[in-house]
Protein backbone atom coordinates (compact mmCIF):
# COMPACT_ATOMS: atom_id res chain seq x y z
CA UNK A 1 0.00 0.00 0.00
CA UNK A 2 1.61 3.33 -0.95
CA UNK A 3 1.57 5.73 1.39
CA UNK A 4 1.80 9.44 0.47
CA UNK A 5 2.51 12.20 2.95
CA UNK A 6 1.54 15.68 2.03
CA UNK A 7 3.41 17.25 5.47
CA UNK A 8 6.66 15.54 4.87
CA UNK A 9 6.58 15.76 0.93
CA UNK A 10 7.13 11.59 0.97
CA UNK A 11 5.94 8.82 -0.74
CA UNK A 12 6.61 5.44 0.66
CA UNK A 13 5.97 1.90 -1.10
CA UNK A 14 7.03 -1.44 0.07
CA UNK A 15 8.81 -4.36 -1.80
CA UNK A 16 9.40 -7.90 -0.93
CA UNK A 17 11.57 -10.45 -1.54
CA UNK A 18 10.13 -13.71 -1.77
CA UNK A 19 11.57 -17.05 -2.66
CA UNK A 20 12.20 -20.42 -1.27
CA UNK A 21 14.80 -21.15 1.41
CA UNK A 22 18.61 -20.25 0.82
CA UNK A 23 17.73 -19.23 -2.74
CA UNK A 24 19.88 -15.37 -2.37
CA UNK A 25 16.80 -12.99 -0.63
CA UNK A 26 19.15 -11.71 1.56
CA UNK A 27 21.86 -11.52 -0.10
CA UNK A 28 20.11 -9.75 -2.48
CA UNK A 29 19.35 -6.97 0.29
CA UNK A 30 23.26 -7.02 1.82
CA UNK A 31 24.72 -6.33 -1.94
CA UNK A 32 22.22 -3.73 -2.19
CA UNK A 33 23.05 -2.51 0.96
CA UNK A 34 26.80 -2.59 0.60
CA UNK A 35 26.52 -0.73 -3.06
CA UNK A 36 24.49 2.07 -2.83
CA UNK A 37 25.66 5.60 -1.75
CA UNK A 38 25.46 6.18 2.01
CA UNK A 39 22.89 9.27 2.09
CA UNK A 40 20.97 6.87 -0.21
CA UNK A 41 20.55 3.79 2.94
CA UNK A 42 19.14 3.47 5.91
CA UNK A 43 20.42 0.38 8.47
CA UNK A 44 19.82 -3.11 7.00
CA UNK A 45 18.05 -4.76 10.31
CA UNK A 46 17.91 -8.96 9.84
CA UNK A 47 15.84 -10.45 12.16
CA UNK A 48 17.82 -14.04 12.04
CA UNK A 49 18.45 -16.93 13.50
CA UNK A 50 21.93 -17.48 15.16
CA UNK A 51 22.87 -19.75 12.08
CA UNK A 52 22.28 -16.28 10.10
CA UNK A 53 19.04 -17.67 8.96
CA UNK A 54 16.32 -15.28 8.34
CA UNK A 55 13.51 -15.47 11.40
CA UNK A 56 11.04 -12.88 10.32
CA UNK A 57 12.26 -10.23 8.20
CA UNK A 58 15.30 -8.44 6.86
CA UNK A 59 14.60 -4.47 6.01
CA UNK A 60 16.35 -2.09 3.96
CA UNK A 61 14.93 1.30 3.80
CA UNK A 62 15.86 3.37 0.57
CA UNK A 63 15.68 7.01 -0.74
CA UNK A 64 16.09 7.80 -3.89
CA UNK A 65 15.31 11.73 -3.13
CA UNK A 66 13.20 13.85 -4.36
CA UNK A 67 11.47 13.13 -7.58
CA UNK A 68 8.61 15.42 -8.70
CA UNK A 69 8.94 17.32 -5.54
CA UNK A 70 8.10 14.29 -3.19
CA UNK A 71 11.20 11.96 -1.25
CA UNK A 72 10.64 8.65 -2.71
CA UNK A 73 10.80 6.30 0.01
CA UNK A 74 11.39 2.48 -0.69
CA UNK A 75 11.46 -0.56 2.36
CA UNK A 76 12.92 -3.65 1.20
CA UNK A 77 11.46 -6.95 3.16
CA UNK A 78 12.71 -10.09 2.58
CA UNK A 79 10.71 -13.44 4.06
CA UNK A 80 11.85 -16.31 6.06
CA UNK A 81 12.33 -19.12 3.26
CA UNK A 82 11.35 -22.20 5.03
CA UNK A 83 7.93 -23.83 4.71
CA UNK A 84 7.41 -23.98 8.46
CA UNK A 85 7.58 -20.13 8.48
CA UNK A 86 4.81 -19.43 6.66
CA UNK A 87 2.98 -17.70 8.92
CA UNK A 88 5.42 -14.93 9.79
CA UNK A 89 6.16 -14.88 5.53
CA UNK A 90 2.38 -14.22 5.25
CA UNK A 91 2.84 -11.42 7.42
CA UNK A 92 5.34 -9.82 6.07
CA UNK A 93 3.10 -10.00 2.65
CA UNK A 94 0.69 -7.48 3.99
CA UNK A 95 -0.04 -3.99 2.20
CA UNK A 96 3.27 -4.59 0.10
CA UNK A 97 3.22 -2.89 -3.24
CA UNK A 98 5.65 -4.77 -5.31
CA UNK A 99 7.60 -8.46 -5.05
CA UNK A 100 10.59 -9.71 -6.58
CA UNK A 101 10.65 -13.53 -6.53
CA UNK A 102 13.92 -14.67 -6.17
CA UNK A 103 14.81 -18.27 -7.64
CA UNK A 104 17.45 -20.49 -6.89
CA UNK A 105 18.56 -21.75 -10.66
CA UNK A 106 20.36 -25.11 -9.03
CA UNK A 107 18.46 -27.92 -10.68
CA UNK A 108 17.64 -29.62 -7.79
CA UNK A 109 16.04 -26.80 -6.39
CA UNK A 110 13.34 -26.46 -9.20
CA UNK A 111 10.66 -27.97 -6.61
CA UNK A 112 11.40 -25.95 -4.25
CA UNK A 113 11.07 -22.83 -6.26
CA UNK A 114 7.30 -24.09 -7.45
CA UNK A 115 6.37 -24.60 -4.67
CA UNK A 116 7.26 -21.21 -3.37
CA UNK A 117 6.09 -19.58 -5.99
CA UNK A 118 2.49 -21.49 -5.76
CA UNK A 119 2.76 -20.32 -1.86
CA UNK A 120 3.57 -16.67 -2.94
CA UNK A 121 -0.02 -16.97 -4.82
CA UNK A 122 -1.93 -18.50 -1.75
CA UNK A 123 -0.53 -16.05 0.99
CA UNK A 124 -1.80 -12.98 -1.26
CA UNK A 125 -5.07 -14.52 -2.03
CA UNK A 126 -5.44 -14.74 1.30
CA UNK A 127 -4.87 -10.93 1.71
CA UNK A 128 -6.91 -10.31 -1.82
CA UNK A 129 -4.69 -9.53 -3.97
CA UNK A 130 -3.94 -11.16 -7.38
CA UNK A 131 -0.21 -11.79 -8.39
CA UNK A 132 -1.44 -10.92 -12.25
CA UNK A 133 -2.04 -7.32 -10.69
CA UNK A 134 0.83 -6.89 -8.72
CA UNK A 135 3.74 -5.66 -9.82
CA UNK A 136 6.27 -8.55 -10.42
CA UNK A 137 9.87 -9.54 -11.64
CA UNK A 138 11.46 -12.49 -11.38
CA UNK A 139 15.33 -13.48 -10.56
CA UNK A 140 17.05 -16.26 -11.56
CA UNK A 141 19.94 -16.29 -8.58
CA UNK A 142 23.29 -18.27 -8.36
CA UNK A 143 23.47 -18.27 -12.31
CA UNK A 144 27.23 -18.01 -11.21
CA UNK A 145 27.35 -21.51 -10.38
CA UNK A 146 28.26 -24.40 -12.59
CA UNK A 147 25.48 -26.81 -13.37
CA UNK A 148 22.58 -24.25 -13.06
CA UNK A 149 19.85 -24.18 -15.01
CA UNK A 150 19.57 -22.21 -18.07
CA UNK A 151 17.63 -18.98 -18.30
CA UNK A 152 15.17 -20.73 -20.94
CA UNK A 153 15.05 -23.71 -18.83
CA UNK A 154 14.04 -21.09 -15.75
CA UNK A 155 11.80 -19.35 -17.78
CA UNK A 156 9.54 -22.13 -19.03
CA UNK A 157 9.10 -23.66 -15.76
CA UNK A 158 8.62 -20.38 -13.61
CA UNK A 159 7.82 -17.52 -16.12
CA UNK A 160 3.96 -18.27 -16.36
CA UNK A 161 2.97 -15.02 -16.06
CA UNK A 162 5.51 -13.39 -18.29
CA UNK A 163 6.74 -11.47 -16.02
CA UNK A 164 9.56 -9.37 -16.42
CA UNK A 165 13.24 -11.48 -15.58
CA UNK A 166 16.78 -11.26 -14.70
CA UNK A 167 19.60 -13.83 -14.57
CA UNK A 168 21.57 -12.63 -11.40
CA UNK A 169 24.08 -13.58 -8.93
CA UNK A 170 23.54 -11.80 -5.31
CA UNK A 171 26.95 -13.11 -4.51
CA UNK A 172 28.76 -11.65 -7.64
CA UNK A 173 26.66 -8.49 -7.97
CA UNK A 174 25.32 -8.99 -11.74
CA UNK A 175 21.73 -8.71 -11.82
CA UNK A 176 20.50 -7.50 -8.24
CA UNK A 177 20.29 -4.14 -9.61
CA UNK A 178 18.52 -4.52 -12.50
CA UNK A 179 16.18 -6.70 -10.74
CA UNK A 180 15.99 -3.66 -8.35
CA UNK A 181 15.46 -0.78 -10.80
CA UNK A 182 13.17 -2.88 -12.44
CA UNK A 183 10.63 -3.39 -9.50
CA UNK A 184 10.79 0.31 -8.67
CA UNK A 185 10.28 1.32 -11.81
CA UNK A 186 7.05 -1.08 -12.00
CA UNK A 187 6.00 0.17 -8.53
CA UNK A 188 6.04 3.84 -9.11
CA UNK A 189 4.42 3.02 -12.13
CA UNK A 190 1.22 1.28 -10.25
CA UNK A 191 1.51 4.15 -8.13
CA UNK A 192 0.25 6.60 -9.95
CA UNK A 193 -3.24 4.44 -9.91
CA UNK A 194 -3.17 4.96 -6.60
CA UNK A 195 -2.11 8.30 -5.31
CA UNK A 196 -3.38 10.21 -8.86
CA UNK A 197 -5.18 7.89 -10.46
CA UNK A 198 -8.31 9.39 -9.41
CA UNK A 199 -7.80 12.41 -11.08
CA UNK A 200 -6.00 11.39 -14.19
CA UNK A 201 -6.93 9.17 -16.89
CA UNK A 202 -5.07 5.21 -16.34
CA UNK A 203 -2.54 5.39 -19.05
CA UNK A 204 -2.04 2.94 -21.33
CA UNK A 205 -0.63 -0.57 -19.73
CA UNK A 206 2.80 -0.05 -20.15
CA UNK A 207 5.55 -2.65 -21.64
CA UNK A 208 7.27 -4.49 -18.77
CA UNK A 209 10.44 -2.74 -18.36
CA UNK A 210 12.00 -5.88 -20.40
CA UNK A 211 10.64 -7.46 -22.86
CA UNK A 212 9.38 -10.82 -21.71
CA UNK A 213 9.87 -13.96 -23.58
CA UNK A 214 12.59 -16.90 -23.18
CA UNK A 215 15.52 -15.63 -25.31
CA UNK A 216 15.39 -12.01 -23.72
CA UNK A 217 18.70 -11.93 -22.07
CA UNK A 218 18.20 -8.47 -19.98
CA UNK A 219 21.10 -9.17 -18.46
CA UNK A 220 23.63 -11.34 -20.31
CA UNK A 221 24.71 -14.13 -18.17
CA UNK A 222 28.64 -13.63 -18.12
CA UNK A 223 31.03 -16.59 -18.35
CA UNK A 224 32.68 -16.84 -14.97
CA UNK A 225 34.80 -19.22 -13.36
CA UNK A 226 33.80 -22.18 -11.24
CA UNK A 227 33.70 -20.35 -7.85
CA UNK A 228 32.22 -22.21 -4.18
CA UNK A 229 28.84 -20.18 -3.49
CA UNK A 230 29.50 -18.30 -0.17
CA UNK A 231 27.39 -16.30 1.33
CA UNK A 232 29.72 -12.82 2.03
CA UNK A 233 29.84 -12.07 6.19
CA UNK A 234 26.76 -9.78 6.80
CA UNK A 235 28.09 -6.29 7.03
CA UNK A 236 27.44 -4.66 10.38
CA UNK A 237 26.52 -0.53 10.31
CA UNK A 238 28.43 0.99 12.98
CA UNK A 239 25.91 2.97 15.94
CA UNK A 240 24.65 6.36 14.84
CA UNK A 241 26.11 9.14 17.23
CA UNK A 242 23.01 9.88 18.79
CA UNK A 243 22.34 13.84 18.69
CA UNK A 244 19.51 14.91 20.90
CA UNK A 245 17.29 17.65 19.88
CA UNK A 246 13.56 17.74 20.04
CA UNK A 247 12.19 17.44 16.55
CA UNK A 248 8.49 17.47 15.30
CA UNK A 249 8.01 15.37 11.95
CA UNK A 250 7.39 18.98 10.07
CA UNK A 251 10.89 20.05 11.19
CA UNK A 252 9.39 22.40 13.99
CA UNK A 253 10.65 23.08 17.43
CA UNK A 254 8.52 21.00 20.14
CA UNK A 255 5.65 23.66 21.22
CA UNK A 256 5.93 25.33 24.43
CA UNK A 257 4.78 22.92 27.30
CA UNK A 258 3.37 25.94 29.15
CA UNK A 259 0.91 26.94 26.78
CA UNK A 260 -2.96 26.73 26.79
CA UNK A 261 -4.25 23.30 26.00
CA UNK A 262 -6.87 25.30 23.54
CA UNK A 263 -3.58 26.36 21.76
CA UNK A 264 -2.25 22.63 21.56
CA UNK A 265 -5.59 21.80 18.97
CA UNK A 266 -5.69 24.51 16.41
CA UNK A 267 -9.29 24.92 14.94
CA UNK A 268 -9.95 23.62 11.71
CA UNK A 269 -8.50 25.25 9.05
CA UNK A 270 -9.17 26.19 5.39
CA UNK A 271 -8.15 23.32 3.24
CA UNK A 272 -5.09 23.91 1.38
CA UNK A 273 -4.84 24.35 -2.23
CA UNK A 274 -1.14 22.36 -2.27
CA UNK A 275 0.60 23.12 -5.77
CA UNK A 276 2.56 20.92 -6.96
CA UNK A 277 5.85 21.60 -5.18
CA UNK A 278 7.73 24.77 -5.79
CA UNK A 279 8.97 25.07 -2.45
CA UNK A 280 12.55 23.81 -1.36
CA UNK A 281 13.19 20.28 -2.09
CA UNK A 282 13.05 18.17 0.88
CA UNK A 283 15.40 15.46 1.02
CA UNK A 284 15.80 13.61 4.61
CA UNK A 285 18.41 11.44 5.23
CA UNK A 286 18.32 8.45 7.52
CA UNK A 287 19.75 8.99 11.13
CA UNK A 288 23.04 7.39 11.35
CA UNK A 289 23.93 8.80 7.55
CA UNK A 290 23.89 12.50 8.08
CA UNK A 291 27.23 14.42 6.65
CA UNK A 292 27.46 15.82 10.38
CA UNK A 293 27.73 12.77 12.13
CA UNK A 294 30.32 11.50 9.46
CA UNK A 295 32.04 14.21 10.03
CA UNK A 296 32.04 14.06 13.68
CA UNK A 297 33.04 10.36 13.31
CA UNK A 298 35.59 11.38 11.16
CA UNK A 299 37.19 13.94 13.69
CA UNK A 300 36.86 11.30 16.36
CA UNK A 301 38.46 9.13 14.78
CA UNK A 302 41.26 11.76 13.90
CA UNK A 303 41.83 12.80 17.28
CA UNK A 304 42.68 9.00 18.47
CA UNK A 305 40.09 9.37 21.26
CA UNK A 306 38.50 6.06 19.44
CA UNK A 307 35.30 7.07 21.25
CA UNK A 308 32.15 8.70 20.00
CA UNK A 309 31.65 11.87 22.44
CA UNK A 310 27.68 12.35 22.88
CA UNK A 311 26.89 15.61 21.59
CA UNK A 312 23.59 16.09 23.57
CA UNK A 313 22.49 14.94 26.82
CA UNK A 314 20.14 12.06 27.75
CA UNK A 315 22.43 9.16 26.84
CA UNK A 316 22.07 6.05 28.55
CA UNK A 317 23.95 2.90 27.94
CA UNK A 318 20.42 1.11 26.54
CA UNK A 319 21.31 3.39 23.12
CA UNK A 320 24.68 1.74 22.79
CA UNK A 321 24.22 -1.83 22.74
CA UNK A 322 27.24 -3.22 24.01
CA UNK A 323 29.79 -0.44 24.69
CA UNK A 324 30.57 -0.35 28.51
CA UNK A 325 29.35 1.71 31.02
CA UNK A 326 32.35 3.28 31.85
CA UNK A 327 32.97 4.21 28.22
CA UNK A 328 30.09 6.49 28.10
CA UNK A 329 30.41 10.17 28.85
CA UNK A 330 26.97 9.99 30.75
CA UNK A 331 25.98 14.05 31.16
CA UNK A 332 24.33 14.39 34.35
CA UNK A 333 21.68 16.83 32.33
CA UNK A 334 18.42 15.31 31.10
CA UNK A 335 16.61 16.14 28.59
CA UNK A 336 14.27 18.57 28.51
CA UNK A 337 11.30 17.33 30.65
CA UNK A 338 7.52 18.77 29.73
CA UNK A 339 6.80 19.74 33.67
CA UNK A 340 3.89 21.12 33.90
CA UNK A 341 2.28 22.31 36.93
CA UNK A 342 1.80 19.13 39.52
CA UNK A 343 -0.78 20.15 41.90
CA UNK A 344 -2.87 21.58 38.93
CA UNK A 345 -2.13 18.49 36.87
CA UNK A 346 -3.42 16.06 39.69
CA UNK A 347 -6.36 18.20 40.06
CA UNK A 348 -7.64 17.65 36.07
CA UNK A 349 -6.46 13.81 36.29
CA UNK A 350 -8.58 13.62 39.67
CA UNK A 351 -11.36 15.39 37.44
CA UNK A 352 -11.07 13.36 35.06
CA UNK A 353 -11.27 9.69 36.87
CA UNK A 354 -13.67 10.50 39.29
CA UNK A 355 -15.62 13.47 37.83
CA UNK A 356 -14.42 15.21 41.03
CA UNK A 357 -14.85 19.54 40.59
CA UNK B 1 -1.71 -3.80 -4.98
CA UNK B 2 -4.30 -3.02 -2.47
CA UNK B 3 -5.94 0.19 -3.47
CA UNK B 4 -6.54 1.72 -0.16
CA UNK B 5 -3.48 3.91 0.10
CA UNK B 6 -2.92 6.07 2.81
CA UNK B 7 -2.93 9.70 1.78
CA UNK B 8 -1.95 11.93 3.53
CA UNK B 9 -2.63 16.40 3.62
CA UNK B 10 -1.06 18.58 5.93
CA UNK B 11 -3.82 19.58 7.92
CA UNK B 12 -4.81 16.40 8.99
CA UNK B 13 -1.15 15.72 9.66
CA UNK B 14 -0.83 18.97 11.75
CA UNK B 15 -3.94 17.62 13.65
CA UNK B 16 -2.44 14.29 14.25
CA UNK B 17 0.50 16.18 15.35
CA UNK B 18 -1.33 18.33 17.59
CA UNK B 19 -3.02 15.15 19.56
CA UNK B 20 0.19 13.44 19.86
CA UNK B 21 2.00 16.92 21.39
CA UNK B 22 -0.76 17.13 23.76
CA UNK B 23 -0.79 13.37 24.72
CA UNK B 24 3.11 13.82 25.34
CA UNK B 25 2.58 16.85 27.11
CA UNK B 26 -0.08 15.52 29.75
CA UNK B 27 1.29 12.12 29.79
CA UNK B 28 4.97 13.10 30.27
CA UNK B 29 6.01 11.10 27.90
CA UNK B 30 9.34 11.08 25.40
CA UNK B 31 7.99 10.47 21.78
CA UNK B 32 4.85 9.65 19.96
CA UNK B 33 5.29 7.56 16.70
CA UNK B 34 2.30 6.99 14.70
CA UNK B 35 2.81 3.89 12.31
CA UNK B 36 0.91 2.18 9.67
CA UNK B 37 0.21 -1.46 10.41
CA UNK B 38 1.99 -2.19 7.11
CA UNK B 39 5.30 -0.71 8.09
CA UNK B 40 5.33 3.24 6.94
CA UNK B 41 5.80 5.46 9.36
CA UNK B 42 2.75 8.12 9.66
CA UNK B 43 3.89 10.79 11.73
CA UNK B 44 5.96 11.11 15.30
CA UNK B 45 6.01 13.93 17.88
CA UNK B 46 9.06 14.59 20.93
CA UNK B 47 12.41 13.91 21.38
CA UNK B 48 12.58 11.35 17.88
CA UNK B 49 16.03 12.62 16.70
CA UNK B 50 18.19 10.31 17.66
CA UNK B 51 15.92 7.49 16.95
CA UNK B 52 15.92 5.32 13.59
CA UNK B 53 11.89 5.66 13.37
CA UNK B 54 12.00 4.72 10.17
CA UNK B 55 12.95 1.42 11.26
CA UNK B 56 11.35 1.32 14.30
CA UNK B 57 8.11 2.42 12.17
CA UNK B 58 9.13 -1.26 10.40
CA UNK B 59 9.77 -3.03 13.73
CA UNK B 60 7.07 -1.90 15.51
CA UNK B 61 4.45 -2.90 13.26
CA UNK B 62 6.15 -6.57 13.01
CA UNK B 63 6.02 -6.72 16.21
CA UNK B 64 1.99 -5.79 16.36
CA UNK B 65 1.53 -8.41 13.54
CA UNK B 66 3.36 -11.16 15.17
CA UNK B 67 1.16 -10.53 18.09
CA UNK B 68 -2.12 -10.81 16.24
CA UNK B 69 -1.19 -13.84 15.20
CA UNK B 70 -0.49 -15.00 19.06
CA UNK B 71 -3.99 -13.44 19.97
CA UNK B 72 -5.46 -15.51 17.43
CA UNK B 73 -4.18 -19.05 18.53
CA UNK B 74 -5.54 -18.02 21.81
CA UNK B 75 -8.78 -17.56 20.74
CA UNK B 76 -8.42 -13.44 20.58
CA UNK B 77 -8.75 -11.24 17.40
CA UNK B 78 -6.02 -9.17 18.77
CA UNK B 79 -4.42 -7.98 21.50
CA UNK B 80 -5.37 -4.09 21.75
CA UNK B 81 -2.45 -2.93 23.64
CA UNK B 82 0.86 -4.21 23.80
CA UNK B 83 3.99 -3.08 26.48
CA UNK B 84 7.53 -3.83 26.78
CA UNK B 85 9.46 -2.64 29.64
CA UNK B 86 13.13 -2.02 29.93
CA UNK B 87 15.28 -0.62 32.15
CA UNK B 88 14.61 2.99 31.26
CA UNK B 89 12.40 3.38 28.58
CA UNK B 90 9.33 1.85 27.75
CA UNK B 91 7.21 1.46 24.96
CA UNK B 92 3.40 1.43 24.95
CA UNK B 93 1.68 0.31 21.98
CA UNK B 94 -2.48 0.84 21.13
CA UNK B 95 -4.39 -0.05 18.18
CA UNK B 96 -5.69 3.38 16.59
CA UNK B 97 -8.78 2.36 14.49
CA UNK B 98 -8.51 -0.11 11.97
CA UNK B 99 -4.75 0.66 10.49
CA UNK B 100 -2.67 2.08 12.69
CA UNK B 101 -0.68 1.85 15.71
CA UNK B 102 0.21 4.58 18.35
CA UNK B 103 3.44 3.69 19.87
CA UNK B 104 4.53 5.62 23.26
CA UNK B 105 8.34 5.96 24.51
CA UNK B 106 8.56 6.57 27.92
CA UNK B 107 10.99 6.89 30.91
CA UNK B 108 10.42 6.48 34.13
CA UNK B 109 9.30 10.32 35.34
CA UNK B 110 6.06 9.18 34.54
CA UNK B 111 3.56 5.80 34.94
CA UNK B 112 2.53 3.70 32.50
CA UNK B 113 -0.82 3.94 33.89
CA UNK B 114 -0.57 7.91 32.96
CA UNK B 115 0.95 6.72 29.83
CA UNK B 116 -2.12 4.58 29.35
CA UNK B 117 -4.75 6.69 29.73
CA UNK B 118 -3.30 9.56 27.62
CA UNK B 119 -3.06 6.85 24.99
CA UNK B 120 -6.45 5.76 25.19
CA UNK B 121 -7.94 9.42 24.81
CA UNK B 122 -5.59 9.87 21.82
CA UNK B 123 -6.16 6.95 20.30
CA UNK B 124 -10.09 7.69 20.20
CA UNK B 125 -9.60 10.87 18.70
CA UNK B 126 -7.00 9.60 16.07
CA UNK B 127 -9.65 6.84 14.99
CA UNK B 128 -12.01 9.30 14.49
CA UNK B 129 -9.56 11.31 12.19
CA UNK B 130 -8.92 7.61 10.22
CA UNK B 131 -12.81 7.05 10.00
CA UNK B 132 -12.51 10.66 8.48
CA UNK B 133 -10.12 9.75 6.29
CA UNK B 134 -11.71 7.07 4.49
CA UNK B 135 -14.35 8.71 3.63
CA UNK B 136 -13.12 12.06 2.11
CA UNK B 137 -12.63 12.29 -1.40
CA UNK B 138 -8.93 12.55 -2.78
CA UNK B 139 -7.42 16.14 -4.35
CA UNK B 140 -6.73 16.67 -7.55
CA UNK B 141 -3.18 16.62 -7.68
CA UNK B 142 -0.77 15.20 -9.63
CA UNK B 143 1.34 13.58 -7.24
CA UNK B 144 2.62 10.11 -9.24
CA UNK B 145 1.45 10.67 -12.05
CA UNK B 146 4.88 10.45 -14.19
CA UNK B 147 7.09 9.19 -11.08
CA UNK B 148 8.38 6.32 -12.64
CA UNK B 149 9.56 8.22 -15.61
CA UNK B 150 11.30 11.07 -13.52
CA UNK B 151 12.79 8.47 -11.23
CA UNK B 152 14.20 6.68 -14.46
CA UNK B 153 17.68 8.39 -14.24
CA UNK B 154 18.38 8.47 -10.96
CA UNK B 155 17.28 5.09 -10.15
CA UNK B 156 20.04 4.81 -13.07
CA UNK B 157 22.36 7.09 -11.44
CA UNK B 158 22.20 5.28 -7.94
CA UNK B 159 21.88 1.61 -8.42
CA UNK B 160 25.22 1.04 -10.77
CA UNK B 161 27.65 -1.80 -10.28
Amino acid sequence: MVSINYATREVSCKVVYYGPGLSGKTTNLQYVHHKVPPETKGKLISLATDADRTLYFDFLPINIGAINGFAAKFQLYTVPGQVYYNATRKLVLRGTDGIVFVADSQPDKMDENIESLNNLKENLAEYGYKLEEMPFVIQYNKQDLPGVLSQEEMHKALNTGQWPEFCASATAGFGVFDTLKCILKLVLDKARSSGAGKVQARPEAQPPQTAPGPATPTKQRTPQPERIYAPPPRPRQPEAAPVFEPVGTSGQPMPSVHRDEAEAVPSARPPLSLPPMERQQVYRPFPGNTTEDEERMNNMSQQGTGKVKMPGPMISPGHLGNTRKSDIPVSPQMAPSLKVDAAKKKRSLFKRLFGLR
Amino acid sequence: MSDDSLILYEEEIERIDSLLTKLLKGAEAKCALLVDKDGHLITRQGFTHSLDTTALAALLAGSFASTKEIARLVGEMEFSVLFHQGKKDHIHMSIVGERSILAVIFDDRTTIGMVRLYAKETADELAKIFAHLAGRPLREQKVTADFAASAGDKLDDIFKD
